[in-house]
């Protein structure tokens, strides 16, 4: 089966210390990988390298087999790339309802010229955009909450609501930044629920997560990183069964 | 008609006169670094200099090293106001960029309007006359300005880069502009430290509005069209860099005065707006990328989220 | 009457100004003080084609909005490249080197100003016809804008300012929508220029200088920026404002200073005892067009 993405030789340096060094990854079509390692191990840069919100020194990324290092961030993401961010990143000055929607894209009603004309097509792409923004809340269980502010939402819910919101786009590869950070209870299993199904779908999964329990039960893979690169890789359970590797977690 | 003697002459005559710009560069650069404001009430600082100097030589008539003493006062004064009561007030609010080059701006804008209706719009000079006796060196005319205004600038300059390099003080300047909230965590004084810097900034424009004061014609408005050279010293001398900034006024102002040989003068005004688009659209990042020593700041190998956006936009 | 109707036309020019002007600032989040300056490209460019090329007035108007669009994109797109901060700077210096290429060039009329541009309607229909026309276009201009706020594009404008990294992240071009936006709001601000010129048939460069800028940054901050009754309300005190004073009867060198003053110093009293301006801003975007409640 051919990678959804595949990350080769990728480097990074930034004022001398090494974010990134050779790194070698490839995610197959539902498959659900989760990257673990001690802080500043440079997970997050990872993500940033691989979804070009950083421009690498070297290496390469492909998605679906056509390279993408020559794309925007927001042009990775059209291709089929989408991501969350360590620190959710919701709009606050729209309802939760209106940050799902607008983690869909080619709203006509988005061009200029159509804000005037083509009021029909703007609206039959509307009533199915929120269609799918509310099956999307009911998946992660917070349909009552369509018209409130994110201000207004417990940390975790904000959480889901940012999953959520990367789920609008039918992408191909998913990256999670730190999903159960902070997240309990009803929204962690909601969440467990959400990563379960999306990879059902054959979306690619990567999750960053301090939470090994989560990663433990979602993960078909670990992928172990320190001081900017990949130490190890395999079941998840070998991982942290590794002493060395626990050494390195915990040591620092 | 372009022989060695009339260039030497536009090039001393250049040097001597960017003497004010690279002070009024390295003031706003000093502003930018240590506290990221984009300090455009500068140019009402500008004004206030100009006024008190020429209010103390022209109406009450008293000796130009007076003059000097009470325009240092009065400008270190509005600079205290403007930290005080400007900058501290928005910093509390958590005020958004907009905020601040709206206040910064209208600032400059109310002064100016302030002395255009206490001294009217027609231009002004500090001492009554802008001429100054001149020595031939050779064939090069040496104006009595010349010398006292490379000197008084390369004196300013020594006292700021001694001060930031030997003094505590000056160390902790350079900490709050490498990471404020880590520096404060060492327990340095960021409201101390700001407010030096506000301070030291105003030194070096009153010392500069003297020097520009005594030798051009200033009216009201003039403190805008001298900071947007300020400005593209700034960027083209790299952001942070305060030397990149002195360098980088000097080579502007000999630019700007050499230019008369190329390009008629109407045009000449037109010169800087170029030298501002050209620094932005080119040289955004300095001409020189200065290796900034993160003696504060802790390495890190997590880039983390909170990227400037022009990562996003530009680089990738 | 032909007082009073001088007076209608500037208000109105004002009004489309602050709210083309709210486009850019308040609902695109781009901060400039280039406004002006299209103001100026849009009456110099339909006067000129109208004068010195014959163009009938009304394609010299449409091309006075269309160089002034051009000439915003021609700003916006190399500084946007580089980043959003250094725009405010870019403008500054686009603003005031304008100006002073018009200042110095020959068929704009120099410093001395252009005058003798074509007049538009009055011949025809009389001055009411004009101040219809520009209370018209005025009214075109609050509701298109207003239409825009509250559509589609005006969630994405929201979210857009709210934080930029992440609009990227959902696929969204940052950069296409300001360049459409600082676009839009400098074509209608050359519309405004057009129809000022060929009403009051003489302009010159000082008409449209940075005093100008303060003014239009005044009537939006002021009256309350993302609010389709803000920059009216705006225009309309800052144009009473001084009408009021005049009726001083002080001496120009002194009024002029006083404008500004009251300008400046407004903003600064609001900046700091009522941020939000006279007509505040909602904190959430809503729509209006009935698609998303």
């Amino acid at each position: 089966m051919a990678a959804v993405l595949e990350v080769r030789g990728l480097n990074k340096s930034f004022d001398g210390i090494v974010v990134a060094r050779d790194i070698e990854l490839s995610l197959q079509p539902g498959q659900v990988v989760g990257l673990i390692g001690p802080n500043g191990a440079g997970k997050t840069s990872l993500f940033n390298l691989i979804s070009g919100v950083v421009k690498p020194d070297s290496g390469t990324v492909a998605l679906d087999g056509a390279r993408i290092d020559a794309l925007k961030f927001h042009e990775r993401v059209r291709a089929g790339l989408s991501r969350t961010w360590q620190h959710i990143r919701l709009f606050p000055s729209l309802t939760v309802l209106d940050n799902l929607l607008i983690g869909s894209t080619d709203y006509p009603g988005e061009r200029l010229v159509n804000v005037l004309f083509a009021g029909k097509r703007v609206r039959t792409h509307n009533v199915l955009a929120r269609e799918k923004a509310l099956t999307i809340l009911g998946k992660i269980g917070l349909s009552a909450a369509a018209g409130a502010l994110v201000s207004d939402l417990p940390y975790g819910q904000q959480k889901l609501v940012g999953v959520g919101r990367a789920l609008m786009r039918d992408g191909k590869c998913l990256l999670l930044d730190e999903p159960m950070a902070g997240v309990e209870g009803q929204s962690y299993a909601a969440m467990q629920r959400v990563v379960r199904e999306v990879a059902a779908q054959g979306v690619a999964v990567c999750i960053v997560e301090h939470n090994v329990a989560f990663i433990q039960d979602l993960c078909d893979e670990g992928v172990f990183m320190f001081s900017g690169a990949i130490l190890a890789r395999g079941p998840v359970a070998e991982l942290i069964r590794n002493p060395q590797l626990t050494e390195l977690y915990f040591g620092h | 008609m372009l022989n060695a003697t009339i260039l030497l002459q536009i090039l001393w005559t250049s040097l001597a006169t960017s003497s004010y710009y690279v002070l009024f560069a390295v003031a706003f650069a000093l502003v930018l670094k240590v506290t990221r404001i984009f300090n455009f009430a500068q140019a009402a600082i500008m004004t206030v200099a100009f006024y008190s100097a020429f209010v103390t030589v022209q109406w009450l008539e008293w000796p130009a090293w007076a003059a000097f003493v009470v325009m240092m006062a009065i400008t270190l004064a509005a600079s205290f106001a403007l930290e005080r009561i400007g900058f501290e007030a928005l910093r509390k609010r958590g005020v958004s960029v907009m905020f601040v080059f709206v206040f910064t701006f209208m600032v400059s804008e109310f002064v100016a309007y302030l002395a255009m209706l206490a001294f009217g719009t027609w231009p002004q000079t500090i001492f009554p006359t802008i001429f100054w006796p001149v020595t031939l060196v050779g064939n090069i005319a040496i104006s009595a300005w010349d010398l006292p205004a490379i000197g008084a600038t390369i004196v300013m300059l020594a006292l700021l880069f001694s001060f930031m390099r030997f003094t505590r003080m000056g160390q902790f300047m350079v900490g709050v502009a490498d990471n404020p909230d880590l520096a404060e965590l060492y327990g340095v004084n960021k409201r101390q430290i700001f407010l030096v810097t506000v301070l030291m900034a105003g030194a070096l424009v009153a010392v500069g509005m003297f020097l520009y004061g005594t030798r051009a014609q200033v009216l009201p408005q003039t403190g805008l069209s001298l900071m947007l050279f300020a400005i593209a010293a700034t960027i083209i001398g790299g952001i942070g860099n305060l030397a990149g900034a002195a360098i980088a006024a000097v080579i502007l102002g000999v630019i700007q005065n050499s230019s008369i040989l190329v390009i008629p003068s109407e045009w000449q005004g037109l010169l800087l707006y170029v030298f501002l688009f050209l620094a932005i659209v080119f040289f955004p990042n300095g001409l020189r990328m200065p290796r900034r020593r993160r003696r504060f700041a802790t390495a890190t190998r997590d880039i983390g989220d909170n990227q400037d956006v022009s990562a996003a936009e530009g680089q990738v | 009457m032909e007082y009073i109707d001088g007076i209608i036309i500037i208000v109105g020019l004002y009004v489309i100004l602050a709210t083309s002007f709210n486009l850019i600032i308040g609902y695109g989040g781009l901060v400039s003080i280039a406004h002006p300056v299209f103001f100026a490209l849009g009456a110099y460019t339909s006067a000129i084609l109208a004068r010195n090329f014959g163009l009938p007035v009304p394609l010299a108007m449409v091309a006075g909005m269309v160089v002034a669009l051009v000439a915003s994109v021609a700003l916006v797109l190399p500084t946007l490249r580089v980043s959003g901060d250094y725009l405010l700077i870019a403008s500054i210096g686009f603003q005031l080197g304008v100006l002073e290429i018009i200042k110095n060039v020959r068929f704009t009329g120099g410093a001395g100003g252009y005058t003798n541009i074509p007049p538009f309607l009055i011949r025809d229909f009389g001055r009411e016809a004009y101040v219809a026309l520009v209370l018209a276009v005025m009214v075109a201009v609050i509701l298109l804008v207003r239409l825009v706020a509250r559509s589609d594009y005006g969630r994405a404008m929201s979210a857009m300012r709210d934080d930029e990294l992440a609009f990227a992240s959902l696929g969204r071009n940052a950069m296409w929508m300001k360049l459409a936006i600082f676009g839009l709001g400098s074509g209608l601000a050359g519309l405004a220029g057009a129809l000022y010129a060929h009403y009051f048939r003489f302009i010159t460069p000082e008409q449209f200088e940075i005093l100008q800028s303060s003014a239009i940054l005044t009537m939006v901050v002021v009256g309350g920026m993302r609010t389709t009754w803000g920059p009216i309300v705006g225009a309309l005190l800052l144009e009473a404002l001084p009408q009021a004073i005049t009726f001083l009867n002080l001496p120009p060198s002194i009024l002029g200073p006083i404008q500004g003053l009251l300008f400046t110093g407004l903003v600064l009293v609001f900046m700091f005892f009522r941020p939000q301006g006279l007509v505040p801003a909602e904190n959430v975007w809503r729509g209006g067009g009935g698609e998303t409640r």
